[in-house]
């Protein structure tokens, strides 16, 4: 991470980063670092406490699994800095999307086994046994330790979220936001844990079961949900915005651009989003069948690429009429 | 689920010293009634002393875990009802509730943990080839607060040592 202490250029690729999107990647490089460690605390803290709680078992492994989005955003942070070559032409943009992906999958499988290892467990009946534990010379319920563990871990999450989720818009990484959003939802895991093993302290042996289903639901919910747009995104949907809530509006700029060109009669594009940058097509049809000057199209292609960051790779192709056949739906930005 | 720890949190002072509680309540039923202990023998653990009428008394049963089950019983004033039998056997009825503690030198990797719940280790000892035992009791799945009491006690004791 030399080059990013060092405040030279920061490239995805062959594209250089404004020093705003410059200083977000530098801070999300260290907030997920400072991610690491916290879970590296948490993950032992838990692990210490275990005992016999299902809940605990689910908390403690959504913890383990919480590594792996940082770990996925620091390794693709490293690789897609490298430029262009002859075996891969496009650059290596798309390893933020192979870790999304290698990521989410991990997310499926851990959430499914653990739902279906609580609900075996509640079906079993299998009350959670939780004794004594010496602590300063005298012994107490362990109970209180994983309850104490728990409320301990639950706050930091939030706050790490909250300030990746600021930097995955502007870095434009769906990596980071995914990991953000976990993050944030991570303090609810904590609070259902802590009441599963209330739950046993109260002699509700099945709470502890219905609080590790929670936990195991909301795990599985974060990797289909993280499965669906890793793979969506590397299967080239339509650029969307960083949280995948609607379609990217540089696409409708782009067009809205090309088209009011003195010399374009109609102009319409598709774009893929190769994770952090876009790569754009644009057809442009010519107003009355004029082949535009070699000076009229650069100037085009040099004002899309100022728009924004993301563009950079991008072609104009002038056509006779728009290839509908390339094109989704009539209107520019919608399959409708 | 907020409203859930809300409500565990609200009912905690209620509680007071039964928490954590035993689902089938064990603990409430053995102070001053009967405590139905399974004994298999061991060693210096557990000697057991077969005799003539089938029914086992406390001076059948022998060893420094048997001592500490007496011990343990007359803090709890109960009686104790023992019964005699290989583990898998007490493993079985402790599982299925027909025991409250099961005895044998038993040590912390006990293979009935699918059975039952452990104490705490509470003594060491070593073995001809070396290793190191860490000893244990087991417990009804669960019983949290008769585990609990147990740990204490027997903590109490190996603190005392």
């Amino acid at each position: 991470m030399t080059d990013l202490r060092s405040g030279g250029t920061v490239q995805f690729g062959h594209t250089e980063l404004p020093a705003e999107q410059r200083d977000a990647l530098r801070k999300a490089v260290r907030l997920e670092w400072a991610t690491m460690g916290f879970l590296a605390v948490t993950t032992t803290l838990v692990f210490l406490v275990l005992g016999n709680s299902q809940a605990m078992k689910a908390a403690w492994i959504e913890d383990l699994l919480s590594f792996l989005p940082p770990i996925s955003f620091l390794i693709a942070a490293r690789i897609i800095r490298k430029p262009p070559s002859e075996d891969h032409p496009y650059g290596y943009h798309r390893s933020t999307g192979v870790a999304h992906l290698v990521a989410a999958v991990a997310l499926t499988v851990m959430g499914g086994y653990l739902l279906v290892e609580s609900g075996l467990g509640l079906l079993k009946a299998e009350h959670p046994t939780i004794g004594g534990i010496e602590l300063f010379g005298s012994t107490i319920w362990l109970g209180w330790l994983m309850m104490g563990v728990m409320l301990l871990t639950a706050a930091p999450p939030v706050f790490l979220g909250r300030a990746k989720m600021k930097l995955a818009e502007k870095l434009h990484d769906k990596v980071l936001y995914a990991d953000a959003d976990m993050n944030k939802a991570d303090w609810m895991t904590a609070v259902a844990a802590v009441a599963g093993v209330g739950g046993i302290g109260l002699g509700l042996w099945w709470a502890d079961y219905a609080a590790a289903l929670l936990i195991s639901a909301s795990i599985l919910h974060d990797g289909f949900k993280n499965t669906r747009a890793a793979v969506s995104a590397l299967m080239d949907k339509r650029a969307m915005t960083y949280d995948d809530g609607e379609p990217h509006p540089l696409g409708r700029q782009v067009d809205t651009y090309l088209r009011g060109l003195d010399w374009a009669a109609d102009a319409k594009s598709r774009i893929r989003d190769e994770g952090h940058v876009f790569h754009i097509e644009s057809f442009v049809v010519p107003a009355g069948g004029t082949v535009p000057a070699l000076e009229q199209l650069e100037a085009a292609r040099k004002d899309c690429v100022a728009m924004d960051w993301k563009v950079q790779d991008m072609v104009i192709i002038p056509v006779a009429e728009l290839p509908s056949e390339f094109l989704p739906g009539p209107t520019s930005g919608g399959e409708h | 689920m907020a409203g859930l720890l809300l409500a565990v949190l609200m009912v905690l002072p209620g509680c007071g010293s039964s928490f954590p509680a035993d689902p089938e309540g064990t603990l409430e039923r053995v102070r001053g009634g009967t405590v139905r202990v399974g004994a298999s023998m061991n060693g210096d653990w557990v000697r057991i002393n077969a005799s003539d009428s089938g029914r086992l008394s406390s001076n059948d049963v022998q060893g420094t875990e048997a001592e500490l089950v007496k011990d343990f019983a007359d803090r709890l004033g109960a009686e104790i009802e023992w019964v005699a039998g290989t583990e898998q056997v007490l493993a079985d009825e402790l599982k299925h509730g027909g025991l409250d503690l099961v005895i044998g030198g038993l040590d912390d990797k006990t293979p009935w943990v699918t059975h039952a719940g452990m104490t705490r280790p509470y003594a060491e000892s070593q073995d001809g080839r070396g290793s190191v035992h860490k000893h244990v009791m087991l417990v009804p799945l669960g019983e949290n607060a008769f585990l609990l009491e147990l740990d204490k006690y027997l903590m109490e004791v190996k603190a005392g040592q």
